[in-house]
């Protein structure tokens, strides 16, 4: 079972992220997935960046995969996206235009979790299109899983995210924006300053989600660490922590340890696993 | 001007379908009583007999009815999606609105005179994802997420052949359609594979001392005061805390209204005007057909005049959400 | 378009004193007495059987608020009746009888009466869902009005499920 690092969904400083990125090359991660998949305008790191990022990291190792923007609304998305695409890297296609251009550009890519592969025949027509890996869209269940392994082309990887905030939602409206009355085209980029994102919480003061600019996550930890000998058995290749603001390391280190049988499991009890049993999101239930 | 703008208005059963029809909608879309469809709610939606029925009575009126096969099958339930566009395509329907690329597939070989359509939940926001699926599956018109400005979707239909059907009017995805999963987060049950968004055996209404509390799951979404207007139970349209600030931090309880936007709507090349509002009933139906027809058809008479009347804001403010109404993201400042 | 609406008009504030000293139950077998004639083949099975079959064995309770009046059914097997239990319903609706009577003729959609707080809905949401959607898909043109309101007159309706009362030996529970 290998280990992949998720696109950073937040945004942090320029030098931090590199910071991040030069610690990630001594993690015991296989793939990692770089590039900004949330907001267009987010350009801390533009894309000559990434791919800077992306060669020392494979340089270091690692199978990079350069992911793209989940939303793409106007005429520059698709530039950038159309830029993404005729790098040396092995693409993330978040959305069907990506789709479109690896397709057309006979380029193998990732299918992304957006892309909503909850059925065997759409699993098959990507293959057919390109895809050479696909990740399962965290609201699906194990039950989903094993329909669609079954169903699996030939030579296809299957990703599973396992730990992280959820990626619940994505709008066209920033809600970091609008926790400060600012609209979207002149937001200020505030969500440099919430590394984590912003905690939502009802008004019982219970935590619920997160806000992250257009994303909305979860507020708990899906983790799947317990699960990892059922992910085993289910023939996944590769298990997707999604990196955090602090303690990625740490994280990464423990799943390995816990694959290579030399840990046992550490979920806490606000963690949650609810999708995989086919539960609400944020239930935990436990192996 | 392009074409002729369509009016598409939504049956959640027999009486609304014969309702919009009377009241003047070119496109009457509805679904089947199960999970393939976004609207599965108990008590809603068509039986073969009621089906048969609607699509002769549209018919004999020159409407058409689209069949909505918008959700996401999986291995275990594969044949219920593709017997559902079996019996949509037996019926006569004039189009299934499809999300998910797998069935595009099966109705597309199967059924080649079918006129497909991609649905809202299939999340297609540019013209690259919206040619994709015209390439490779062969659809006529593609619905668009409630996401973008007026001028990306200009944008888009500058650089499709695909038509362009919007949502014109009423309860508005604040999310992008088809990647929204937080009812399935709170409730366990998800529009892509279930077909519901904050299931009523989820929801609980109940009167306290402190106000009308709505929770869903037991999480407490909102509050209202006496007297304050009410929304659905969706998360998106809850009251929360963030930053120890209490608010609708995603959006108010507030329905989509593009009626001031129809010249505009016809000189970009919409298509279609999509009313949302299956799950609503037949008096509202009838209250917003008859709106929007009158509209539609005043602006395509004289689209450099034309203003909306007074009665129809307050017809449509009525049934709206929150009993309020936005431009949503057709209207920049908004996102 | 219908040209008639039914005014905004609330009932007198004596009614609201006065009404919960009333004998609550005949109103109630009415209404029973309607449901039920509306599932019978009489009447074309109007209402779908099928499609009520998660209501076997559910109370509701129906409040209308300005006549201070309150009725209690539950649904089994064998249709509705009354119910005499007066712990809450598995459902509660409650509105004034405007808002009842505009629902009843389709005039008003029960979302708007929610959206402006003029409908409550208590206890079990699904099961007003069901209600609601099943009301709102009987295809009412297909009947003749008139023999619809005769066949739904109180009097008769009453009549009949007395009748039926008497031919059952056996209480339900």
């Amino acid at each position: 079972m290998k280990i992949s690092l998720g696109p950073p969904l937040y945004y942090w400083p320029r030098q931090q992220m590199l910071d991040f990125y030069a610690e990630v090359a001594a993690m015991p991660v296989d793939v990692v997935y770089v590039g900004e998949t949330v907001c267009s305008r987010r350009h801390e790191l533009r894309l000559e960046d990434w791919l800077d990022v992306a060669a020392k990291l494979r340089d270091a190792g690692k199978e990079v995969v350069l992911s793209t923007l989940t939303l793409i609304e106007s005429e520059s998305d698709l530039k950038a996206l159309r830029r993404a695409a005729t790098t040396e890297f092995l693409i993330e296609a978040n959305e069907m235009g990506a789709v479109r251009l690896c397709a057309d550009a006979k380029r193998k890519f990732v299918a992304g979790p957006t892309l909503n592969v909850f059925g065997p025949e759409t699993l098959r027509l990507l293959g057919d299109m390109g895809a050479t890996r696909w990740v399962l869209p965290p609201e699906a269940t194990r039950e989903m899983l094993a329909g669609l392994q079954a169903g699996r082309p030939a030579g296809m990887e299957t990703e599973v995210f396992a730990h992280g905030r959820l990626p619940l939602a994505y709008s066209a409206r920033c809600f970091t924006a609008r926790r400060f009355n600012l609209q979207k085209d002149s937001c200020e980029f505030k969500c440099i300053d919430y590394p984590a994102g912003m905690d939502l919480k009802t008004r019982e003061g219970e935590a619920f989600l997160t806000i992250n600019g257009v994303q909305t996550q979860s507020a708990k930890n899906y983790n799947l660490q317990g699960e990892l000998p059922q992910l085993v058995a289910d023939g996944v290749d590769i298990v997707r922590i999604s990196p955090e603001h602090a303690g990625t390391r740490a994280l990464v280190e423990q799943f390995r340890a816990v694959l290579d049988g030399a840990a046992a499991p550490a979920v806490a009890s606000d963690d949650c696993n609810g999708f995989w049993y086919g539960k609400p999101g944020l239930e935990l239930i436990r192996a | 001007m392009s074409a002729k703008l369509e009016l598409v208005c939504p049956a959640g059963g027999l009486p609304a379908l014969k309702t919009a029809v009377d009241h003047g909608a070119d496109c009457v879309y509805a679904g089947f009583r199960d999970e393939t469809n976004a609207r599965n709610f108990n008590g809603l939606n068509f039986d073969d007999k009621a089906l048969a029925e609607g699509v002769k009575y549209a018919h004999d009126r020159s409407a058409r009815v689209l069949i909505a096969l918008n959700t996401f099958p999986q291995a275990s339930n594969w044949s219920r999606w593709t017997a559902a566009v079996d019996r949509a395509a037996g019926h006569g329907v004039d189009a299934v609105i499809l999300a998910d690329m797998g069935l595009m597939d099966y109705a597309a070989n199967k059924h080649p005179n079918l006129r497909l359509h991609l649905s809202v939940q299939g999340s297609a926001t540019n013209y690259e994802a919206i040619n994709f699926y015209r390439e490779r599956f062969g659809i006529q018109r593609a619905v668009l997420p409630r996401v973008l400005s007026l001028a990306q979707v200009e944008q888009v239909i500058q650089n499709t052949p695909v038509e362009i059907e919007i949502f014109g009017f009423g309860g508005l995805c604040v999310m992008v359609e088809g990647r929204c999963a937080l009812s399935a987060y709170a409730t366990g049950t998800s529009p892509n594979c279930q077909g519901a968004c904050s299931p009523g055996k989820s929801v609980r209404w109940e009167q306290t001392p402190q106000g009308m509390e709505t929770r869903l799951n037991g999480i407490l979404i909102d509050k209202f005061a006496d007297g304050e207007r009410a929304g659905y139970p969706t998360l998106c349209k809850g009251r929360f805390e963030v930053d120890d600030e209490t608010y609708y931090a995603i959006e108010e309880p507030t329905s989509l209204n593009t009626i001031e936007m129809l010249p505009e709507l016809m000189r970009i090349g919409v298509r279609a005007i999509k009313i949302e509002g299956r799950q609503r009933s037949p008096a509202y139906v009838a209250q917003v057909t008859q709106v929007w027809r009158e509209a539609i058809d005043s602006c395509q008479r004289d689209a450099a005049h034309f203003a909306p009347k007074a009665g129809w804001m307050a017809e449509l403010n009525k049934v709206s959400e929150g009993q309020s109404h936005t431009l949503g993201a057709y209207y920049r400042p908004w996102k | 378009m219908t040209t008639f609406t039914i005014p905004d008009f609330t009932l007198p504030q004596v009614l609201k004193r006065l009404g919960p000293r009333l004998p609550q139950l005949p109103p109630t077998l009415v209404l029973v007495g309607a449901l039920n004639a509306a599932m019978s083949k009489r009447l074309g099975n109007l209402l779908p059987r099928d499609l009520l079959e998660p209501m076997i064995g559910k109370r509701v309770t129906i409040r209308v608020l300005d006549a201070g009046m309150t009725l209690r059914f539950a649904y089994g097997e064998r249709g509705f009746r009354p119910s005499f239990e007066t712990t809450p319903a598995d459902l509660t609706m409650s509105a004034r009888s405007r808002d009842f009577l505009a629902l009843l003729l389709r005039e008003e959609d029960p979302d708007t009466l929610f959206f402006s707080r003029r409908l409550l809905m208590e206890g079990d949401t699904d099961l007003g869902l069901l209600v609601k959607n099943t009301l709102d898909g009987i295809d009412l043109p297909r009947l003749d009005p008139a023999q619809l309101v005769a066949r739904l007159s109180p009097a008769e309706l009453l009549n009949r499920f007395v009748a039926r009362l008497a031919q059952r030996a056996v209480p339900h529970h």
